[in-house]
């Protein structure tokens, strides 16, 4: 049955993530995901301590951490990834002096044999809503990008949207977690999208082909995990990364 | 307001602590086009930007109730890696096909399914420019907003612009709002022309006010026409 769980859980945030991941290169926030997989830790080494969910342990974190940085933001007008770049490196230093050594390679690179049937059901479900969310806010994100004052004259509140954005980001990096660790969370939003930026002519193939490419990823990383027992975390970010790499072949000029 | 579609009184805007326009006061009415004009650094896109409600201000400035402003913003560049087709740029607005082809010949560019297929990043300086006014023109408003909307685009291109802009006015009873550097045929074509150099220097229908002597006050040299 846990096999089953994983495949589950492993489509819903992988083609999550490299949707998402989509957006993230087209704001070029690409690290952000990297750098809110840290932001994470100490609420994912609390909850290998106590035993409980590490979604639910990373969640607070990344609340606080987003609000942190979007606060920053509007109060600083600093980029967003120099400011993210602060907090998580506060988040690793701090998470470090109280994560067990025993604990590290799983906060690290994840777990996936321990997710259970509710993770599964949870992961599902929040997955399709943050999905639906980030598909009706996609293209004002977009419009944005590409010119602020033009977005906000076409009456999208840039503000809000980024919020929902960002609490968006949290959301996938919690539940990534459990599938790739802290440290390759940010691979899983990342390399999926790249590779499907290599192969697509629009924003439509762009963003579906991230979601796609993130489902393969996925499944292929719980596969080698069930068949020949080796850490599937790793293995879904090399089989992106062979996708990526294989994308380059296929490149649209 | 009666005809008026646009009022603006005693108007001051301060950015980061520095009064960078002083004491505006002019109106528009429907169908008319003003142009504003100044040298480097006077205001004008913060006019225009404080006019969208982009940026705070004290003073009064009255749009007409209900109002649909159109905006082609100065700087507008697309990455050429972005794999956002000019299909999909339209799609941001909900328009149909026929309105897209309109807009699109109204500014001189192929209506045609291939070049709707295009990257935006992969036009040149001029075509995305020219999309761009296509896409602000697509749904209709009923006042448009161009800030220096000639940059990066050829002498032709310009021609055609220009001509399309004072088309869709006569046409369509576009009020248009246009900040630009050129003083040529264009401001011929203007209801009224407001120069300031963050205060205003002179306004007053073009015939009035496009005078050697007011022309060197915007650009600090003489200047015969």
């Amino acid at each position: 049955m846990n096999f089953l769980y994983s495949i589950i859980s492993g489509i819903f945030i992988g083609g999550l993530a490299g949707y998402l991941g989509s957006l993230m290169i087209t704001k070029r926030m690409a690290l952000v995901g990297d750098a809110l997989g840290h932001v994470a830790l100490p609420g994912v080494a609390l909850a290998l301590i106590y035993k409980f969910n590490v979604s639910l342990g990373a969640l607070p974190c990344l609340a606080l951490g987003i609000v942190l940085i979007w606060l920053f933001e509007i109060r600083t007008n600093l980029p967003m990834e120099a400011l993210t770049g602060v907090i998580f490196t506060t988040s690793v230093a701090i998470a470090f002096l109280f994560l067990p050594e025993s604990e590290i390679s799983t906060a690290l690179i994840g777990d996936i044999s321990r997710i259970n049937v509710l993770d599964t059901v949870v992961s599902v479900i929040l997955s399709v809503i943050i999905f639906l969310i980030l598909r009706r806010i996609f293209n004002q994100m977009v419009l944005a990008n590409l010119s602020e004052n033009l977005a906000k004259v076409e009456h999208i509140d840039v503000k809000k949207y980024n919020f929902i954005y960002l609490v968006c980001i949290a959301l996938v990096v919690a539940l990534g977690i459990k599938v790739t660790g802290s440290l390759l969370m940010g691979a899983l939003v990342i390399t999926p999208a790249a590779a499907a930026r290599n192969l697509s002519r629009n924003l439509s193939q762009y963003s579906y082909g991230a979601l796609v490419i993130g489902i393969i990823s996925c499944v292929a990383g719980v596969l080698i995990f069930k068949f020949f027992d080796l850490s599937a975390g790793p293995f879904v970010i090399l089989t992106a990364t062979l996708i990526f790499l294989i994308s380059l072949i296929f490149k649209k000029k | 307001m009666s005809d008026f579609i646009l009022k603006v009184k005693n108007l001051n805007v301060q950015l980061e602590g520095e009064l960078v326009l002083k004491d505006l006061s002019f109106d528009l009415k429907e169908k008319e086009i003003l142009i504003i004009l100044g040298p480097n650094g006077a205001g004008k896109s913060v006019l225009l930007r404080t006019l969208l409600g982009l940026y705070l201000f004290e003073g009064e400035i009255h749009w007409r109730k209900g109002i649909h402003l159109g905006y082609v913003p100065e700087e507008f560049t697309v990455s050429k890696n972005l794999p956002l087709s000019v299909k999909e740029f339209f799609g941001f607005k909900k328009t149909s096909f026929s309105e897209i082809f309109q807009s699109l010949k109204e500014v001189g560019l192929e209506a045609s399914a291939k070049f709707l297929e295009k990257r935006l990043g992969t036009l040149s300086s001029g075509q995305l420019r020219r999309t761009l006014i296509a896409w602000v023109l697509v749904d209709r408003p009923q006042v448009v907003l161009l800030d220096e909307p000639m940059v990066g685009i050829d002498i032709h291109g310009r021609k055609t612009i220009y001509d399309s802009l004072v088309g869709l006015w006569q046409r369509q009873n576009q009020t248009i709002i246009l900040v630009s550097h050129e003083i040529g045929e264009i401001c011929k074509k203007a209801d009224k022309i407001l120069a300031l150099n963050k205060k205003k220097l002179f306004y007053g229908r073009p015939e009035e006010v496009i005078t050697s002597q007011n022309l060197a006050k915007i650009y600090a040299s003489t200047i015969s026409l």
